[in-house]
């Protein structure tokens, strides 16, 4: 049971080696009206999904604890630096607050199908849903009973964060460099992550942010610093030094 | 040439010792040590905390408890004590088994299984996946067989070669591997429950039954019935036949083994059997439903539990004579005893189809006196005054 779609998979990983083209994205998207102003409010981080790894030369995904820890303190660092900087409070969820975790975790679930509904359905023209066109604006949610978790009680909004990295390993490389030499286009490691802020009084979905080809190496500080300031590209509480940072 | 060597390579690789029973030593709180264990135990990690919070999981009552002490009982105290179970309500014949010793048990198993020999089967097959550290290996082992797979394309692309054939056959033997796990997952468990005193022949009989109802299945649904003698290309798993057969074969060596504890089997699945049918009645497999109804009632007899099931089964499919059969296991199952108010209304509903309005009309104003706010109480109450 554990490799039935795998024959899909390989053909998709095959096929991906092959191609090499980078279809336009947009990468933000913000509730209209929406402002945040900056030290003011109270931002709970939900546990970020981080997963850091190789990819093997094949394509598969070979996940790295060691990186992937690195990653969990590094960017949690970082984030924090960020909302300093902008004057928000933000705390870490508490797990063990009590008996909602099942809940939490749906919430959480909830909010990654939602964001990749966003992602897939109104961040690429040409494939927007009819009720999802730019002059539609930005309305999504994940349902006003988010409201009644005690847990996040006392915080104003909830940050989830989510990112993936697979660094091309040294038989990746040898594959691009030969495919290259030979003409064949064969795409080395995949960086993407999204960051989505959730207003925990109503559950709208007030600012998301989405990419798939980002840059910052999410095991060093530095790194993370420049993953964290990518992500919170277009945060509605600016300024962050945005100008300053360049991918 | 460098393509054979290439290809060679990544066949060489999935070697599996068979027929070897020695174990490693119990290692008490096994840490993974080298990157590639430490990566997929920490992704077996997430995964688990997904499945601890699932709404899917059964946390009423005490049945992961009891899955574990049979577990703890076929495989020893020390070795029980690195793994969590898992039930969940998935109607599917089915468990899995996590790297780091997390196990998913399917509902669907829970309501197949006849007695707690056959479930200790399937735990010890689930346990044996553990302490063989399958999934590392199958990672591996797929890992060697997509970066081959990657070469190929890539040199035979540049050199003007073709290399699908070759590549098919990678992709192929990535599932022989996992049947080959298969294999010694089988022989494995089927050990472990010998050990423990279940009888041995419980395992193949677990196949068995399987393809028996893998058979009123498919005729339930118009088909051929089809046996597989060996497993096809793209199948993860060994035929069930040949698992039926290996594991008879091998249990005959084996102590025969004593009790197959059904009646304790039974009254620990008792309270979650009316949920577990409820699942299963919704797959829109007749001939399979059936089968598993027929099969408890034969041990059980016909209880108000199987009675109603039976009812929305045949409901279900609303044949005309479905609903007439249906209107009369619904009465069968309230004189057996089936109290819950929501007979009262899938009874009305399959009299009032097929026209007999009076009965019905008692039926479903019975059903709405004892539920005067349920979800539906509305659409019944506007049924009634047409």
């Amino acid at each position: 049971m554990r490799i039935n779609n795998f024959a899909r998979a390989c053909l998709l990983a095959l096929a991906c080696c092959m191609s090499a083209t980078v279809i336009g994205q947009e990468k933000t998207g913000n509730k209209e009206g929406f402002a945040l102003k900056p030290g003011t409010v109270k931002i709970i981080l939900m546990r970020p999904v981080i997963g850091v790894g190789e990819q093997s030369t094949g394509g598969l995904y070979e996940p790295n604890a060691d990186w992937t820890t690195q990653a969990r303190g590094h960017l949690g660092t970082a984030l924090s630096e960020a909302q300093t900087q902008l004057g928000n409070q933000v705390m870490p969820y508490e797990e063990s607050a009590g008996a909602e975790g099942p809940l939490v975790t749906q919430y959480s679930q909830l909010f990654n199908a939602v964001a990749d509904s966003v992602i897939e359905y109104q961040f690429f023209p040409g494939n927007r849903l009819p009720t999802k066109k730019r002059d539609k604006g930005f309305e999504w949610a994940v349902g006003p009973g988010i409201a009644e978790l005690k847990s996040l009680e006392g915080a104003d909004y909830a940050l989830f964060i989510s990112t993936h990295d697979e660094y091309g390993s040294t038989g990746r490389k040898m594959l691009q460099i030969v495919g290259m030499l030979g003409g064949i286009g064969v795409t080395s490691g995949v960086h993407q992550g999204y960051a989505g802020l959730v207003d925990l009084k109503t559950g709208e979905l007030v600012w998301l942010n989405a990419d798939r080809q980002m840059g910052g190496d999410v095991r060093t500080p530095e790194g993370a610093q420049k993953r964290v300031r990518q992500l919170l590209e277009g945060f509605p509480g600016k300024p962050v030094a945005l100008t300053t940072a360049q991918p | 040439m460098a393509f054979v060597l290439l290809a060679e390579l990544a066949f060489s690789r999935p070697a599996v010792a068979k027929d070897d029973f020695t174990l490693a030593p119990y290692v008490a709180a096994y840490e993974p040590s080298t990157v590639d264990e430490r990566g997929v135990w920490m992704l077996a990690d997430e995964g688990e905390r997904q499945l601890r919070d699932s709404p899917l999981r059964i946390r009423v009552g005490g049945l992961e408890t009891y899955l574990r002490n049979v577990l703890c009982k076929e495989v020893g105290n020390d070795r029980c004590a690195g793994i969590r179970i898992y039930a969940v309500e998935v109607p599917t014949f089915n468990a899995s088994m996590m790297p780091n010793g997390a196990m998913q048990v399917h509902s669907g198993l829970l309501l197949r299984a006849r007695n707690e020999a056959e479930l200790a089967a399937v735990l010890g097959h689930e346990f044996a996946h553990f302490e063989l550290r399958h999934s590392l290996y199958g990672f591996k082992n797929r890992r060697g067989a997509t970066d081959a797979m990657a070469w190929l394309t890539v040199l035979g692309g540049i050199s003007n070669t073709p290399v699908a054939d070759t590549n098919f056959s990678l992709l192929g033997s990535i599932y022989q591997f996992n049947r080959a796990q298969e294999t010694e997952a089988d022989l494995l468990g089927l050990k472990y429950l010998a050990q423990s005193g279940y009888p041995a022949q419980s395992a193949s009989e677990v196949w068995q039954a399987l393809m028996a109802e893998a058979d009123a299945s498919a005729l339930g649904r118009k088909q051929k019935v089809k046996a597989k003698y060996s497993a096809g290309f793209f199948d993860t798993h060994p035929a069930s036949l040949a698992r039926a057969y290996y594991l008879a074969t091998e249990a005959g060596k084996l102590p025969p083994g004593g009790d197959a504890r059904a009646k304790e089997y039974n009254d620990a699945i008792a309270p979650y059997i009316s949920r577990f049918l409820a699942a299963q009645m919704k797959l829109n497999d007749f001939g399979g439903s059936e089968y598993i109804l027929s099969n408890i009632a034969e041990r059980s007899g016909w209880t108000g539990d199987l009675l109603f099931a039976r009812g929305e089964l045949y409901r279900a499919r609303a044949n005309p004579r479905d609903l007439q059969q249906a209107s009369e296991f619904y009465r069968q199952a309230k004189l057996a005893g089936y109290a819950a108010p929501e007979l009262d209304r899938n009874l009305g509903l399959s009299l009032l189809r097929n026209g007999q309005s009076d009965e019905a009309r008692i039926a479903l104003s019975a059903y709405l006196a004892a539920r005067p706010d349920a979800s539906d109480a509305k659409a019944i109450t506007a049924l009634l005054a047409n």
